[in-house]
């Protein structure tokens, strides 16, 4: 996991409980309570009530009759496979997944499916009326049928396909390593598999390693484990073997599962595997949780009840009123199939897969990944994002943030690449300070790496003694080499009596014999050893102003929520310590006390320099930022102010009341922008409670939060009718990021219960990417739009000629496989090209969409289509019919009324206008020409439609033309596939495709012009007369 | 919470259909209801002008006495009548309701050539009695008035005009039909060549007759077809040329086709005999799509009882 965090100093201001319980009489207890933190907030809370483990309190004797095992040998094998068999295997059940083969059948029966369907059998129905009935064309519909059940199944088929693939990018995240686990059995040491560790198990840890399961432990040395994983606090955790605190999840001598060592060894009894676990409990909460319908499904299938809707409606009373102008029953069957196969958009619902899955691969580009199709666009539409602190906000790593010398504080650069440190440094307190700095530390690069930046070097040692030794490397330079120079002579590391580090080194100045005593530890604590301080260089008399002043710095410091650590040193008179001196550190045969005092140091897992400004982006944009952390208030409040989440100038009711030298409970909350809320609080809460606050605070923090309350405030969230992103990367996470209403996992830092519950994960752990995440969101939202708007459109041009075609009985002007061949083929490459349109004015600076309010496709989305441009597409289309009809011989008044005699398959002398006969097959053959027209006029019109549709309020023009070269690519598709059709395949009889006289391409060009035309005024109106009926009823 | 939501969902529509509080029928008022409406008028009321327009436009390209392009009218199809329902004629000799159609659909279709029908010395023409060439009569286009017409006489079809036997042959068992060229304005047939025609046509051969011939479809039925009896223009079994070119229904309006007559005496009765009639000619053209043009196919099935 890569987190070295181990804190040697642990100079915890705010104290955690293993120091509370080891040193009780410590005196920074006292500065706790300064700091208005009552001691360690008692993270009760339903799971840890739940747990009813003992292990913790019994004795090893105890231990090891209850697991029947030993100590010194562990099990024996055959006692080991006798409890994997009866326990299973070490290893968490993954999620239940949905069989392939129900994935499969969900496709085939969504969407239009049914509606598909419902023609494919009605037109096999048809089949067998008029095989029986021996009419000549029955086996039309046979086809028809066959072709309508392939459109299903190919669909079906393609979006399955485009799910699998994307479920794929994850089922490779989710392969590891098999981890292995040292374990004693039958006496002796083995390597095992961790999966095949059973209860009663004696495993050895080390630094590094991952816990294989819940341990007891029996032996600790030096032992630290990062439980951040688990409870999302920051701060390494030592372990030892006493029984420490009645909860199992405060003892110290229980390890978790996925939890890591991350230095010193144990020896511990695995008391419980798999699932068993306190994470596999976690886990298992998390795949309760029922997985939300993301947003954009709930568009579509409102789109799909819509387009349904208004298919099954017309197609029904078309049904009756061609019965009742004594048409035959089965004609108007075959009219109703006609009508649905015009009315779905068979070819939609894969383009809006095509396109979400572009603008996911656009996404992961930009290191987003996404598990599930769909949550693309769920990020657009987010209003509340509650995200973890550790690891998202912050680098999660510590660095140097303040330096306190001269009576001054001084701000370091705290960003991922620094490169220099741009505060004073003339002063020689600070040549003082960064001696210290750099000689009282034993971090060391791993060596080389000389060409790899500092901040991304790998260190040997701690995570502040690493913070201080790159602040040093970055300054100074060369820090290896300034140790050389200046030979260490004596050490004494830190342990957590002393809570400090000395060590004494000779100088580098030749001329100068004296040594030099460089001591680090606890502020308060180097501060009791000092009688003197270096102001600007000289020594001064530590007197009580200064002592205040100190005090005024280490709490201003610590109330950044940073680890403070102070600085002192001594240069040792020569008299007294000559050369040979033999510096002895188990006596300390040299001086501790009377040191001179040089400064401070604090340092803090800095948020990342992306952050704030993403955060104010997504402020910007309307959706509110929440910060739900498990670290203390003080840190999380720090960290929140500082990124923003909680902005400089809002305060909470705490600072009110502080302000204002009142009461908190005289305070009114109303005041108060925003709000940090303790877990303890939290669960005392009544969901009323809980939505007051997430109402009345628009800069929440939640710290000391458990995996249960992170549910309950997503649930919180969701109550106010906001769609939720959580994002996080522990397990206890997880939970919260199922339920959310998209989850999104840290890829590096997460733990794989956190992915396995996302729907994405952040490939780069940048909180900023979620920003990237909400504009691609977004925009494919507005485009989907686009794309609907655009398919919806021709389904008109298609639906009329049928309508037509019943009421004035006209030769059939388009059929339906060349409806197919328009759903299908033309339109799929230029509607999936609408994808790749570019926002149309700034979509971050806009609210998020409310989600019952602001639907995919609204009535005016739909009323423009059908009604205007499909009504003019469908005039278009139609002049192009009779120009066709009209040419050969047959003028628009003769068609009316003709169908009967039309479709008459014996009548082989119809007259047409001119008094020449026509046989049945020269008939057909004209209306395929007609088909073709049609259909060549619907391509062109649609390829105005793609253009219109580029933009809903902004002109052409503003928008640019050639910007988005995929729409040529898609208006050159268009073409190439009607000529295709037209010309190469015009002979294939089955297509109904002839080849068409070149002017008729033309013929629709005036209509495809005023398309355009009408749209660039709607447009204008809509910019010139915002608010107005117009824009109100135009604006889509 | 299910059962609520689908409640909450129930009011939602009642309320959509009729919102008393807004007074809002399909989520709109009535003033808003007046003003999309009355948009609505006048956009498709626009729309409607602007087809008609371009309709109008598009018909003023167009000759009204000539189609602009023949691409599928031409060659022509060779029509039989009767008109046989699924190319079938079948009928029983005893029973004269069974061929009473066809009889009705000859008396029909030969009405026009009735000698009554051709007086009209103003739009019949005096054409030669026997076939002759094409009879050109200018451009299409009524600067000269309409076109005169060939007379057909309607008795040169012999036994099967309808005059000396008024069911045409059906109740002997020896049934007529009577073929005619689908008329395509200004075509032109062009007669075979000699010897291009099938060797025992030859001896009929007229360079000024479209000939036409019908034999047994099949191999089978060569012996069931017995004797085949062909009436025409001074007994050509075919189409004369002075007949063409046809100059359209508003300038020929009285415009006879010519036609000619087959006749079956002596088919095998209770059993299917197919047979084909051709018309042959230069260009004409027939094809295995379109098995009208140039060609036609019906199967005989008379009842001898």
């Amino acid at each position: 996991m890569g987190k070295k965090r181990s804190d040697i100093y642990s100079v915890e201001i705010h104290g955690t409980q293993d120091l509370e319980k080891t040193d009780k009489e410590d005196e920074e207890e006292k500065y706790k309570d300064l700091k208005g933190n009552k001691k360690k907030s008692k993270k009760t809370d339903d799971l840890k009530k739940e747990l009813d483990l003992d292990d913790h309190k019994l004795s090893k004797e105890e231990l090891e009759e209850k697991y029947t095992t030993s100590i010194s040998k562990g099990l024996t094998s055959a006692r080991a496979a006798e409890i994997l068999a009866r326990d299973g295997p070490n290893a968490l059940t993954p999620p239940k997944s949905t069989p392939e083969i129900i994935k499969f059948l969900k496709q085939m029966v969504g969407g239009f499916s049914i509606l598909l369907w419902v023609g494919a059998l009605l037109c096999w129905i048809a089949f067998g009326i008029q095989v029986a009935q021996g009419v000549a064309s029955a086996f039309d519909n046979l086809y028809l049928g066959v072709v309508l059940a392939l459109v299903v199944i190919l669909t079906g088929i393609f979006a399955y396909y485009q799910e699998a693939k994307s479920t794929n990018i994850m089922a490779s995240f989710s392969k590891m390593i098999p981890q292995q686990a040292l374990v004693i059995r039958d006496g002796e040491k083995k390597e095992v598999p961790a999966e095949q560790l059973v209860v009663g198990d004696m495993v050895e840890i080390k630094g590094g390693d991952r816990i294989p399961a819940d341990i007891r432990l029996i032996f600790s040395q030096g032992c630290k484990v990062d439980n951040s994983s688990l409870t999302g606090e920051s701060e390494p955790q030592s372990r030892s073997c006493d029984f420490t605190h009645e909860n199992p999840l405060e003892t110290k001598n229980i390890a978790f599962y996925s939890t890591t060592c991350l230095e010193g060894t144990a020896t511990g009894m695995v008391i419980s595997t798999g699932d068993h676990t306190i994470i596999g409990r976690i886990a298992s909460l998390a795949s309760g949780v029922g997985n939300e319908k993301t947003p954009i499904a709930i568009e579509i299938e409102h789109f799909v009840h819509i387009v349904a809707g208004v298919a099954v409606s017309i197609g029904v009373l078309f049904f009756i009123i061609a019965v009742s102008m004594k048409y035959k029953v089965l004609d108007s069957i075959i009219f109703l199939i006609g009508i649905i196969v015009a009315n779905v958009p068979e070819g939609l619902l894969a383009t809006v897969t095509v396109s979400l899955s572009l603008t996911a691969k656009r996404m992961a580009k930009k290191n987003c990944l996404v598990k599930n199709l769909e949550a693309v666009e769920t990020l657009g539409s987010t209003s509340i994002i509650c995200s973890d602190k550790t690891g998202t906000l912050t680098q999660n790593r510590m660095t140097v943030a303040h330096l306190w010398f001269d009576d001054q504080i001084y701000s370091a650069d705290t960003s991922e690449e620094q490169t220099t440190q741009t505060f004073d440094q003339s002063s020689q307190s600070w040549a003082a300070l960064s001696k210290i700095v750099t000689l009282c530390n034993r971090a060391e690069f791993k060596p080389g790496q000389e060409n790899i930046p500092i901040m991304k070097r790998v260190v040997v040692g701690d995570a502040s003694e690493t913070a201080l030794l790159k602040f040093a490397e970055v300054i100074l330079g060369d820090v290896m080499g300034i140790r050389k120079r200046n030979r260490k002579l004596a050490e004494i590391p830190f342990n957590s009596t002393n809570k400090f580090q000395l060590s004494i080194h000779e100088t580098e100045d030749p001329n100068d014999k004296r040594f030099l005593l460089v001591m680090k530890g606890a502020p308060e604590r180097i501060l009791e050893r000092c009688s003197t301080i270096m102001i600007n260089g000289e020594e001064q008399p530590l007197d009580r102003e200064r002592a205040e002043a100190f005090q005024m710095a280490y709490m201003e410091l610590g109330g950044l929520g940073e680890r403070v650590l102070g600085f002192c040193h001594l240069y040792l008179p020569e008299d007294e310590f000559p050369d040979t001196y033999p510096f002895d550190t188990d006596s300390m045969n040299f001086p501790t006390s009377n040191l001179c005092f040089v400064g401070l140091l604090s340092m803090i897992d800095p948020p990342r320099s992306t952050v704030p400004d993403a955060v104010s982006k997504c402020r910007s944009a309307g959706i509110k930022v929440i910060m739900v952390t498990g670290d203390h208030p003080i840190t999380a409040k720090a960290i929140a102010k500082s990124v923003g989440i909680i902005s400089a100038n809002s305060e909470t009711v705490e600072d009110i009341a502080k302000r204002l030298n009142v009461p908190v409970e005289q305070v009114n909350k109303q005041d108060a922008r925003a709000a940090v809320i303790n877990g303890m609080e939290l669960k005392d809460m009544t969901t009323e409670q809980l939505d007051e606050i997430l109402l009345n605070h628009s800069e929440i923090v939640f710290a000391r939060t458990s995996p249960q309350q992170k549910l309950i405030i997503v649930e919180g969230c969701q109550r106010q009718d906001a769609v939720v992103a959580v994002t996080g990367d522990g397990v206890n996470d997880s939970p919260a990021l199922k339920k959310a209403d998209i989850g999104i996992a840290m890829g590096i830092a997460g733990s794989d219960a956190a992915k396995n519950a996302a729907d994405m994960i952040l490939l780069d752990d940048n909180f900023a990417s979620i920003v990237t995440g909400v504009e691609e969101g977004r925009l494919i939202f507005d485009n989907l739009k686009k794309t609907i708007a655009y398919t919806l459109t021709k389904n008109i041009a298609e639906l009329c000629p049928f309508l037509i075609y019943i009421i004035a009985s006209i030769p059939l002007p388009i059929g339906t496989i060349t409806i197919l061949f328009i759903d299908l083929g033309t339109d799929i490459i230029p509607s999936v090209a609408l994808a790749y349109e570019k926002a149309e004015s700034d979509i971050m600076s806009r609210r998020p969409r409310h989600k019952k309010k602001d639907r995919l496709v609204n009535e005016q989305l739909a009323v423009y289509s059908y009604l205007q441009i499909g009504i003019l597409q469908s005039i278009g289309a139609f002049l192009a019919y009779f120009t066709v009809y009209a040419e050969q011989g047959w003028l628009p008044n003769t068609l009316l009324g003709l169908r009967v005699n039309w479709e008459d398959d014996y009548s082989n002398d119809i007259e047409d206008s001119y008094g020449q006969e026509w046989t049945r097959y020269q008939r057909t053959y004209l209306q395929w020409s007609g088909y073709t027209a049609f259909f060549v006029s619907i391509t062109i019109q649609q390829v105005a439609d793609l253009i219109i549709r580029k933009t809903r309020r902004n002109s052409l023009f503003q928008q640019g033309l050639l910007r988005n070269k995929v729409i040529w690519l898609g208006i050159f598709s268009q073409i190439a596939i009607a000529l295709t059709l037209c010309y190469g395949l015009g002979s294939v009889t089955a297509l109904n495709f002839t080849p068409l006289r070149v002017q008729y391409w033309f013929v629709a060009m005036p209509y495809a012009i005023l398309i355009w035309v009408y749209d660039e005024i709607r447009k204008l109106f809509i910019r010139q007369y915002p608010g107005s009926w117009w824009d109100k009823n135009m604006y889509y | 919470m299910a059962r609520d939501k689908a409640k909450e969902g129930d009011g939602n529509w009642k309320k959509f259909i009729w919102n008393s509080e807004k007074k809002e029928f399909l989520g709109r008022t009535g003033g808003s209801w007046f003003k999309i409406l009355l948009f609505y008028l006048i956009f498709y009321g626009c729309l409607a002008g602007i087809f008609i327009g371009t309709i109008q436009v598009m018909l003023l390209t167009i000759s009204e006495f000539e189609p602009k392009y023949q691409d599928r009218v031409a060659p022509p199809g060779l029509t039989v009548i009767p008109r046989v329902l699924k190319t079938e004629v079948s009928f029983s000799i005893s029973d004269p309701k069974t061929y009473e159609e066809y009889v009705a659909g000859l008396n029909k279709f030969l009405e026009n050539y009735d000698n009554d029908q051709q007086i009209s010395d103003m739009v019949f023409d005096n054409c030669p009695d026997k076939p002759d060439d094409y009879i050109n009569r200018g451009a299409f286009n009524n600067g000269q008035g309409q076109k005169k017409v060939c007379r057909f006489k309607r008795d040169w079809l012999e036994n099967c005009s309808g005059m000396t036997d008024s069911s045409y042959g059906y109740k002997d068992g020896k049934p007529c039909v009577v073929v005619k060229l689908n008329r395509v304005l200004g075509f032109k047939p062009k007669p075979p060549l000699n010897d291009s025609l099938p060797p025992e046509m030859t001896g009929k051969y007229n360079p000024y007759v479209l000939p036409v011939r019908c034999f047994a479809k099949k191999a089978e039925d060569v012996d069931k077809i017995g004797t085949v009896e062909y009436y025409g223009m001074a007994g050509y079994a075919g189409f004369p040329l002075q007949y063409y070119p046809y100059y359209g229904k508003l300038l020929q309006p009285k415009y006879l086709q010519p036609l000619m007559a087959v006749q079956f005496t002596n088919l095998t009765y209770d059993t299917e005999v197919r047979v084909e009639c051709k018309v042959y000619g230069e260009n004409i053209h027939y094809s295995d799509k379109d098995r009208f043009q140039g060609r036609f196919e019906v199967k005989f099935d008379i009842k001898s009882s």
